[in-house]
């Protein structure tokens, strides 16, 4: 992988490497697995029962399925979150506080304009659009940081991650919307025109997670900035040359992953919790941020393939509960698991898979 | 209460230690070429194995010989990793963090499970040099226990080998052009192993510092970032083993300072002071962009052309 060669293959046929490169994942995924299963035998629990329980949870009972499906949608978002500055090999590891700033902001929003008894089919699409908008702002402070003084963005949205955390903190704990009768650092109720319903158990913010979905998909497939973002990730002096604008485009995968963390943050206050919470954007034991990441390199931050596998990734976080909660195994264990997927499935692409980003 | 000058310097002192050590860590490793920024990680995962360690020996010492071991091992990973299977750095700094993490919680409870009172970490003496340590103000950087030392230690150590030793120059040379230290004989990928395993293990302990000496127990998520900001601090210091020790006083000073804050203004809201320590990092990186150059070949697995 050098840098003064150029690689034309988009790519969707980069991936489509055959057979061997799904077979080698499939193995490297396996095998992860294997070593977890070993771990757990080696605890002292049962590891056929354990497996069953970390893929059919999601499946058996109706209410698993829904709590798969609550999972995947902060997930999706998450993960979209790393994926996009990820094309132009940057590290956004900063999910985690635009979805917590995404969502500060489009909670001070609801709880100032949902009294004032504005209808609910305006409100939700702009609580949606300002989660949206505060995340990407959130996030264009590293990608400003790195066009304008070249500074890593692992470092800056690191940073930013626990600054979001004091300002969440902050709103939740203020004397004008704190909810005193809870000990709990949380906001009052929203109003019931700031919310989004659930329907047959699923809430309805699944529509705004599939409409983000198809949106990445057309930007990054069939729009010009999509090619450019496609053009500087293969090749960032050839893109260039061509007279792609590079901090232009930093700035545009930063403000775009950014927005859809901040969305993810937003539909997790109006649909899920229905006011901000301290702590809400944790799940299994970790927050959302970091499980987007390890979702994100095991699909090789593919947009396309995002949505499948963030539902994928939910159903072993619904297991990963049901472990714990049926069997006392530390939930930490899937934890583990997860990094040695994200190990197994990096060496495998390094060693049998071709080019990795 | 406001804690008086002399405390407030020995406490900047004792987290510019956990700074100063985990930044030293990146900086060695860096030099030779490997940027680990799974300091968080290491951090967490030694901070469990040590802590542990020193509870069921009851010595400090095999606390942090356990510490120093586990975070030699990840370092070793990640250079493994890095050198031989030509695996992103940053990626493999980021599987060391989740892996790390989970790692420490999971050690904690399968070890100790869910116990009414929580460990105790056996207590650390202090090391008194009898003329200086009453010296005042200089008490402050003296009157402290064996772990400050060492880090007054590595950093001077460290500092000698990278610019008064030949091994130290070829480092040196290997993090910058590693096809000139080839040619010259030096086994490049051996080295570089080394120098991640060895900074590594500098970062382990720290790791262990914080539940053996620091607060005394074990708790999830010790290192509560700071893994992260010794990042900012090894940039900050230019990859210069000696300007760690600038860098870790000055976040140890932030953070402190803004702890002090927080008592001295209860009519600011405390999370401001509490956003000050990682809203430095980035103010100081700005500042000091133009004198920072990085090692020209770090990130790049070596590879004979």
């Amino acid at each position: 992988m050098t840098d003064s060669t150029v690689d034309v293959r988009t790519p969707a046929r980069a991936k489509s490497g055959g057979g061997r490169a799904a077979l080698v994942y499939l193995a490297a995924i396996a095998a992860a697995f294997a070593v977890t299963l070993l771990l757990i035998a080696a605890l002292g629990f049962s590891p056929t029962r354990a497996l069953r329980t970390l893929v059919t949870t999601s499946f058996r009972t109706s209410f698993g399925f829904q709590e798969t499906i609550k999972k995947a949608i902060p997930l999706l978002f998450a993960t979209y979150a790393f994926t996009i500055p990820f094309m132009i090999k940057f590290f956004n590891i900063g999910a985690w506080g635009q979805m917590l700033f995404g969502a500060t902001i489009t909670a001070v929003v609801g709880l100032v304009l949902g009294p004032l008894g504005v209808p609910r089919l305006v409100l939700v699409p702009l609580l949606l659009a300002v989660g949206a908008v505060a995340g990407g702002c959130w996030a264009l402070i590293a990608g400003w940081l790195k066009a304008e003084f070249d500074i890593n963005p692992i470092i800056s949205t690191i940073m930013s991650n626990y600054v979001a955390l004091y300002v969440l903190n902050l709103v939740a704990t203020s004397a004008r919307f704190r909810d005193i009768a809870e000990g709990h650092p949380m906001t009052v109720r929203l109003t019931e025109n700031a919310t989004i319903e659930t329907l047959g158990g699923i809430p309805l913010s699944i529509v705004p997670a599939l409409l983000a979905a198809v949106f990445v998909w057309f930007l990054i497939r069939h729009t010009r900035l999509g090619y450019e973002i496609t053009a500087v990730g293969f090749n960032q002096r050839t893109a260039e040359t061509y007279g792609i604008n590079f901090a232009r485009t930093i700035l545009l995968t930063f403000f775009i992953g950014g927005a859809l963390a901040g969305m993810g943050g937003a539909v997790e206050v109006i649909a899920t919790q229905r006011r901000l919470i301290e702590g809400f954007a944790t799940t299994s034991g970790a927050q959302y941020g970091m499980f987007g990441i390890v979702t994100a390199l095991i699909v090789n931050a593919n947009p396309v393939v995002v949505p499948l596998a963030s539902f994928f990734m939910a159903v072993l976080l619904v297991g990963a509960d049901a472990l714990q909660r049926t069997m006392q195994v530390p939930v930490e264990v899937v934890f583990l698991a997860q990094a040695l997927v994200v190990l197994f499935v990096v060496v495998a692409r390094e060693r049998f898979g071709g080019r990795t980003t | 209460m406001i804690a008086g000058l002399s405390a407030i310097l020995e406490q900047i002192l004792v987290y510019a230690t956990i700074y100063t050590l985990v930044a030293l860590g990146i900086v060695i490793g860096g030099r030779a070429g490997v940027f680990n920024v799974g300091g968080e990680g290491i951090m967490l995962a030694a901070a469990s194995a040590g802590f542990l360690a020193a509870f069921f020996s009851g010595s400090w010492v095999v606390g942090f010989v356990v510490g120093a071991s586990m975070g030699a091992a990840l370092g070793l990973l990640l250079a493994l990793l890095h050198e031989g299977l030509g695996v992103n750095q940053f990626i493999g700094g980021i599987f060391l963090v989740i892996f790390g993490t989970g790692l420490s919680d999971l050690l904690y409870k399968v070890v100790v499970g869910v116990v009414l009172e929580a460990p105790q970490a056996p207590p650390m003496p202090e090391v008194v040099i009898p003329p200086l340590s009453s010296v005042p103000f200089l008490r402050s950087f003296l009157n402290q226990d064996p772990i400050v030392y060492f880090m007054y230690g590595a950093v001077a150590a460290t500092w000698w080998f990278f610019y008064r030793t030949r091994l130290g120059l070829e480092t040196r040379a290997i993090g910058e052009l590693p096809q000139a230290a080839d040619v010259v004989g030096v086994n490049v990928r051996r080295r570089r192993i080394i120098a991640a395993t060895v900074g590594a293990a500098l970062m382990g302990v720290a790791g262990a510092y914080l539940p053996i000496f620091v607060t005394g127990t074990y708790n999830p998520n010790i290192s509560a970032g700071r893994g992260f900001m010794a990042i900012g601090i090894a940039i900050f210091a230019a990859w210069k083993p000696q300007r760690t020790i600038v860098g870790g006083l000055l976040f140890a000073a932030v953070e402190v300072v803004s702890y002090q804050l927080q008592l001295a203004r209860p009519d600011v809201p405390f999370q401001f002071f509490l956003m000050l320590p990682f809203v430095s990092v980035l103010v100081i990186m700005v500042v000091m962009r133009r004198f920072i150059e990085f090692p020209a070949s770090i990130g790049r697995p070596y590879r004979r052309e």
